[in-house]
This record gives C-alpha cells, sequence and structure tokens, in this order.
C-alpha cells in the first residue's frame, strides 16, 4: 500500500505505538483491567475508534479520578467508556512535519500532562505517540538545525568579511588616488626646480672656473698682462650674466619653494600614515578632532574647491577607538556629503561637541538630501541611490558596524533639497570591541 | 623664430607657476596668473602663441579656459596641465578646447620645454598666414544644416556595428561617399583605393586594438581628420590619442545623432580647410609614438603606409 509506504517515511511515524485501540461499547471496568496489561503499561491514554475513525480517548488519570471517588467503580463500572471519554483528543496527524505537531501540542495539551496524542491520517487512527518521545525528537531537531544555523552564519559572515574587505579596498583606492593627484603638484615644481637648479650649477661651476682660472693668471711669476685682461672681462661678463638675470635670487626662491614642496609631500604622507594607521595599536587613545583633520587631508581631492568646509570643533575628551575604523566611518560621511551636493555654493559644517558620557561628531552637508523612504534603509548592506558602479552600498552599513561595535550609535537626519546631517556618538569610557570589531578589522 | 614667442601659464598653485617661469623666461614673453579669467582677457588683449593651463583650478577648470581661448584666439596653441586624469576633463578638452597636448605631472623639464618650443613654431606659422585660413571655429553647440557634401571626400567608418555606418549614411545623405571597414585590413584597402578625409572608427575591431594605426595614419596624413567613437573610457589611451594621434574629437557610445552630424561637419570642414592650406596642417604634429603597443598592427600599419607612399595614389600625398 502506498499509503504505508507513505507512513514510514514520516517523522511521526518514527515515533509511533501501533497501540490496539478501544471500542467505544468497552466498559469503564474493562478499560481499567486494560491499563494493567503489560501491552499498554508506557501508554497515559488509550484511544476510543469507531469504524478506524477516532471519537475519543481516555486516560489513566480519568480513571483514577472515577476508581478513587466513593463508589465509583459500582457506579459507573459498567457503563461504557464513552460516557467518560475525553470527545477531543489530542491528534497529530501522520504527515505533519514535528515542528507542526509539536506545536500542536503543546498548544493544546492540558496539564498535568496525563494524556498521550493519536496519529491519524485523515481522521482514520493509526496509532499513539508519547509527548515525551515528541519533545526529545524535536531537541534533536534543533540541535541539528542550530549546527546548520552556525555553519551559515559562519559562510555568512566569512562573505560579508570579504564584502568589508573589497569596499575597503575601493575606498583605499578612491583616497589612493586622491592623495596621488595632491601629491603631483608639489612633485611636479619640485622636479623642476631641481632641473633649472641643476642647471644653475653648472652655470656656477663654469662662473667659478672662469674666476679661479683669472686667480692663477694673477698669481703667476710673470704675470700676462693681456691674458688677465681678457680672463678679466670673460669672467665679469659671466659673473653679470647671473646678476643680471636674477638667477641666483630666482634660484633661492626656488629652492625655498622645493623645500615647501618636499614638506607638503611630507604632510600627505604622515597623513595617509596616521589614516591608516597600518602600523599602529588597533585601539588607542585619540582625540576625533585629530581623526576629522586627518581624514579632511585625505578627502581634500573629493572636496577640492567645491566644498566649504566650516570648522566648530570644541575641546573634547579623548576616546578609546580604534582610529584607522573611525577614519574610515568620517572619511565616508565626508565624501557622501560632498558627493551630494551638486551645486556650487557647497558647504559641510563638521561639529565636535561631547557631554557626560559621549563625544558627538555631527557632519552635515547642504546637498541634495534623502528622500524619507530611503532614510530608513540607508544603513542597510547594499542599499544605494548611486548609478550602477559608483557605489557598492555599503559604506554606510560598515560605517554604521564600526560604530556599534565600538559601543556608540550613528544619527541621521535630512531635509530632501536643504542637505543631511549625521551624527557619529562614541562613548567616553572605553568599551572593548567586540567581537564584530575584529571581523571588520580583519 | 624671429621675436620671442608670447606664452602664457596658469595655475592657481603659485609655486608651479614660479617654478615655469623660470623654465621658460630666457626664451619667451611670459604672463603668469593664478586667476583664468585674467588668463582669458590677457589673451583677448594680446597675440599670444601658447597657453599652458592647469586643469583643477577654483573658479573655471582648465578645459573650460581652454574652451574659450580657443574661441577668442584659434592660433593660440592650447596645453593641458594635469596632475589627475579625469576623463570628463579630457574629453571636454579635446572635443571644445582641442588641445594641442596633454601634460602630466610631474613633467619632464627638456620635453616640456621642447612641446612648448614646437607649439610655438606651429602658432607662428599660423598667425603669419592669411587669416582665412584659420580653421573655423565650431563647437557642440552650432546648428544648421549640415554642409554642401563633397562626393571626392570619403568617410571611412571603422567599426563592427553596421548600425554606426547606417547612421552615418542617414546624417550625410546619399552623395557623400561613406565606406565602411569591419576590420583594420579592409580600413587599409580602402584607405588605398579611396579619397578619405575624415575616419570614424571605434577603438577595438575585430579585438584589434585601432588606436595605434590611427596614431600612425595621422603622423603620416596630417589632412585626414579622426573621430574616435566608443564606449571604451581610459584617460591613458585618451590621452594619448591626442599627444600622438590628434584626435579631433571623442564620442561616446551609444550614438547620439545630432552630436555626431554636428561633428561629422566640423571634422569635414576642418578636413577641407587642412587640404586648402598645407600650413595649417602643422596644429596637427604628433609626438612620436614612444612605446609600440602591438607590434604585429606596427608592422602591419607601416608596411601599408610604405606600400602607399610607392605607389603615390592620389589619395592621400597629391598636395605638395
Amino acid at each position: 500500500m502506498s499509503n504505508a509506504a507513505h507512513i514510514t517515511g514520516s517523522e511521526i511515524a518514527a515515533l509511533l505505538t501501533r497501540a490496539a485501540p478501544l471500542n467505544p461499547q468497552t466498559s469503564i471496568n474493562d478499560v481499567g483491567e486494560l491499563f494493567l496489561q503489560k501491552e499498554y503499561a508506557g501508554l497515559l491514554s488509550l484511544p476510543v475508534v469507531q469504524g478506524g475513525m477516532v471519537i475519543g480517548s481516555i486516560s489513566r488519570y480519568q480513571m483514577i479520578e472515577i476508581f478513587m471517588s466513593r463508589f465509583g467503580r459500582e457506579l459507573y463500572g459498567n457503563r461504557p467508556i464513552t460516557q467518560i471519554m475525553n470527545t477531543q483528543p489530542l491528534q497529530v496527524g501522520i504527515n505533519q512535519p514535528l515542528e507542526v505537531a509539536a506545536q500542536h501540542v503543546a498548544a493544546n495539551i492540558r496539564t498535568p500532562i496525563s494524556e498521550d496524542f493519536i496519529v491519524t491520517d485523515n481522521g482514520r487512527y493509526i496509532g499513539v505517540g508519547l509527548v515525551l518521545d515528541l519533545l526529545r525528537a524535536l531537541e534533536q531537531r534543533v540541535a541539528a538545525s542550530t549546527a546548520s544555523i552556525a555553519e551559515a552564519y559562519q559562510q555568512l559572515k566569512a562573505s560579508q568579511a570579504q564584502l568589508v574587505q573589497s569596499e575597503k579596498m575601493a575606498s583605499l583606492g578612491q583616497m589612493v588616488a586622491g592623495v596621488a593627484h595632491e601629491i603631483n603638484t608639489p612633485l611636479g615644481y619640485v622636479r623642476n626646480n631641481v632641473e633649472i637648479t641643476q642647471a644653475v650649477f653648472e652655470q656656477l661651476r663654469s662662473v667659478l672656473t672662469d674666476h679661479e682660472h683669472l686667480l692663477d693668471l694673477m698669481a703667476a711669476e710673470e704675470p700676462d698682462e693681456a691674458a688677465i685682461h681678457a680672463q678679466l672681462l670673460k669672467a665679469s661678463a659671466a659673473s653679470a650674466d647671473l646678476r643680471d638675470g636674477n638667477t641666483l635670487d630666482d634660484t633661492g626662491a626656488l629652492l625655498k619653494d622645493t623645500l615647501f614642496g618636499t614638506d607638503q609631500i611630507k604632510e600627505l604622507v604622515v597623513n595617509l600614515r596616521n589614516f591608516s594607521r597600518l602600523d599602529q595599536a588597533h585601539v588607542a587613545e585619540i582625540n576625533l578632532n585629530e581623526s576629522l583633520e586627518q581624514t579632511l587631508v585625505i578627502a581634500k581631492n573629493v572636496l577640492k574647491n567645491r566644498v566649504e568646509i566650516i570648522r566648530r570643533l570644541t575641546d573634547i575628551p579623548t576616546v578609546s577607538c580604534s582610529p584607522s575604523q573611525i577614519n574610515q566611518v568620517f572619511l565616508n560621511l565626508i565624501s557622501n556629503g560632498a558627493q551630494a551636493i551638486e551645486h556650487d555654493a557647497g558647504r559641510l559644517l563638521l561639529k565636535t561637541e561631547s557631554d557626560e558620557t559621549h563625544v558627538h561628531v555631527s557632519i552635515q552637508d547642504n546637498g541634495k538630501g534623502i528622500a524619507q523612504e530611503h532614510l530608513e534603509k540607508i544603513f542597510d548592506p547594499f542599499f544605494t541611490t548611486k548609478p550602477i558602479g559608483q557605489g557598492t552600498g555599503l559604506g554606510l552599513s560598515i560605517s554604521y558596524q564600526i560604530v556599534q561595535a565600538h559601543g556608540g550609535q550613528i544619527r541621521v537626519a535630512s531635509i530632501p533639497g536643504k542637505g543631511s546631517r549625521f551624527v557619529v556618538s562614541l562613548p567616553i569610557a572605553a568599551v572593548q570591541p567586540q567581537a564584530q570589531a575584529q571581523a571588520i578589522a580583519a | 623664430m624671429p621675436i620671442k614667442p608670447d606664452l602664457v601659464l596658469v595655475d592657481d598653485e603659485e609655486r608651479i607657476l614660479r617654478s615655469l617661469a623660470m623654465l621658460f623666461r630666457p626664451h619667451y614673453n611670459l604672463y603668469t596668473t593664478t586667476d583664468a579669467h585674467d588668463a582669458l582677457q590677457y589673451v583677448r588683449d594680446h597675440r599670444v602663441h601658447v597657453i599652458v593651463s592647469d586643469q583643477r583650478m577654483p573658479v573655471m577648470r582648465g578645459a573650460d579656459l581652454l574652451r574659450e581661448v580657443r574661441i577668442a584666439s584659434p592660433n593660440t596653441m592650447r596645453l593641458l596641465l594635469t596632475g589627475y586624469s579625469e576623463l570628463e576633463a579630457i574629453v571636454a578638452s579635446v572635443n571644445e578646447g582641442e588641445v594641442f597636448r596633454f601634460i602630466n605631472k610631474p613633467w619632464d623639464a627638456a620635453e616640456l620645454k621642447q612641446t612648448v618650443n614646437q607649439a610655438a613654431e606651429i602658432s607662428f606659422d599660423l598667425f603669419s598666414s592669411q587669416p582665412s585660413v584659420t580653421p573655423p571655429v565650431t563647437t557642440f553647440t552650432e546648428t544648421g544644416s549640415f554642409i554642401a557634401p563633397q562626393p571626392e571626400e570619403g568617410i571611412l567608418v571603422i567599426d563592427d556595428d553596421a548600425e554606426v555606418v547606417k547612421a552615418v549614411r542617414e546624417i550625410v545623405g546619399p552623395s557623400q561617399a561613406v565606406h565602411w571597414a569591419s576590420s583594420l585590413d579592409q580600413a587599409f584597402s580602402i584607405l588605398a583605393e579611396n579619397n578619405i578625409g575624415v575616419v570614424i572608427s571605434e577603438l577595438f575591431v575585430k579585438r584589434e586594438p585601432i588606436a595605434l594605426a590611427l596614431k600612425m595614419l595621422k603622423a603620416e596624413h596630417p589632412e585626414v581628420v579622426s573621430i574616435v567613437m566608443t564606449p571604451f573610457q581610459d584617460t591613458t589611451v585618451l590621452i594619448g590619442l591626442i599627444n600622438q594621434g590628434q584626435v579631433f574629437r571623442f564620442l561616446p557610445k551609444p550614438i547620439r545623432r545630432g552630436p555626431l552630424g554636428m561633428n561629422i561637419a566640423s571634422a569635414l570642414r576642418h578636413h577641407r580647410a587642412l587640404k586648402s592650406a598645407p600650413k595649417l596642417r602643422t596644429i596637427h604634429a604628433v609626438e612620436p609614438v614612444r612605446q609600440i603597443e602591438d607590434n604585429n598592427v606596427a608592422t602591419r600599419v607601416m608596411g601599408f603606409l610604405s606600400r602607399l607612399r610607392n605607389r603615390n595614389l592620389g589619395s592621400f600625398g597629391a598636395t605638395p
């Protein structure tokens, strides 16, 4: 029978005891005897079946109530079991999933637990099962699915870490391109100045040689006046060339510029290093004002000439955080702000302040703002309003995670057409960054 | 050069100006400024041979300044200094500013001097020519009907995509010869057998790079005007196409018929001007190709060009 094959395959079937059911005409006395038989020893209740269909059940508990009441056996003993049976017994379909069956049993079982559940197939009696067995099976099931959930979680975490890494690489690439551009300008004139100075140096060398030759001629034992005269003219002409062309003063100015340029390059490199903090501890006590300044240098390329920076930085206590991660958050918020500005009068307001427990950093732009329906999604992974290829949709979501892992908060307010404000609040008292922070740092 | 040429340097970083000024002062009349508007006014008021402008400046981008300079004084050769290659700016400076060269920061002093000297010589020639041969100023905003076709000036389309040649044919009308090459070899044979004035080309055809062929063609035949139409966007390749190929326009794909029509008209007009005034061709002097990216293509192009020379076909070499 296909039905049988079906039954053995089900999860409920594994819990099944094929106890012979009671006939509706069975007397209460006989049921009492049956309960004492070995066959039914493990069961709390027995099913009552008529024409193959379950019509009720009777529990030991009910029997005890009758037999223990005064003259119970005498009064009720010969009556059929249908008179006292429970007409709404606990029933479970043979093909029900374990979870559904367990849910149904838990919702309908009476306390104290005094009955077993009856297994039916479309109302037809098949057997009985113990509630305890059901719970045990469920427990095993939960343990198994917990393991697979844990595995799925591990996989998810690994792929998320990969995504975070690629987002980091993307923003790093953007940052490197920006800094490379910033370095190119000083490098341009520094290199040119060195080439010019080299030429001037050659000119000076030849003037010096002329003068040395003149001295040699003059110091000779028998000075040759004509030769001295000729050399004098040559040397002074060469000197005059240098003097009249203002060459030395100009070169001096170029050398000053060159030093300035190399300092600028140095500053960029120092900032880049501070920004990434690859050579420093994961967690450090830092002043967020300094983080903002470092980030501004790195973000200069995005901001240059387009956005006016207004600083309202106050004296704030240091916070304990991972500097490179917090800088990443600031870079993300500052470049988002700059990108949201599509007009010429762009302004980015940076504010820092503190209360007793937190330092608050506010980054406010006067860009196009965020639509109300987008506002609640902006921290979701992969949510982006930027055109394909321009945003991974991970920047804000990573920023959110970083701030959260630091025990902080990131809040947003926006008016479409007017601008947006992001406020990052970090606790002053050190919070041990959680495992999540390490996952992000990895 | 009989007298010192006039050179204008524009950069918002004064130190760049000081540095460049020292490099050029002995041989040029210099005007340096950090203000693009000031530079433009100077070009309007004076005969300026060469202008070198930084791209990234507050108030006005270098590409925008050079576009205005081109309108105000087409004989002034325009060079753009860039620290960081921005595609949009490069395309704008080619299409609207018709720049002579891109110079990347940091530059090589000797090379820069040589480039500026060459630009100055060309500008001297232009200023000393009859005013009538000054190339007409054409811009994206130009309107009006398509210029009168001249059947002897063929247009060569090098592209895999038949839609492109179809669009070009519809734009120019039946009386203008439009040839279609869907491979480099086909392009060679069409060039050998026909008079070609304008080449409209993709950068890759049948996965074969075309850039080198365009550069070498321009070096040999400056009167052939080329339009590159491609979805491919690589700033290094585009800069190379200007410095070594003097490409007339970069148009993005997918095709937009309006701009394409205007640009084909400009290119034909430009070709006619170049043909009628050989001296003008020096505007399109190109840098020697520094590194041959693809030897196979290079050899084939060289072979083709020398065959062309030997046969002395009238198509290119007719004008003395």
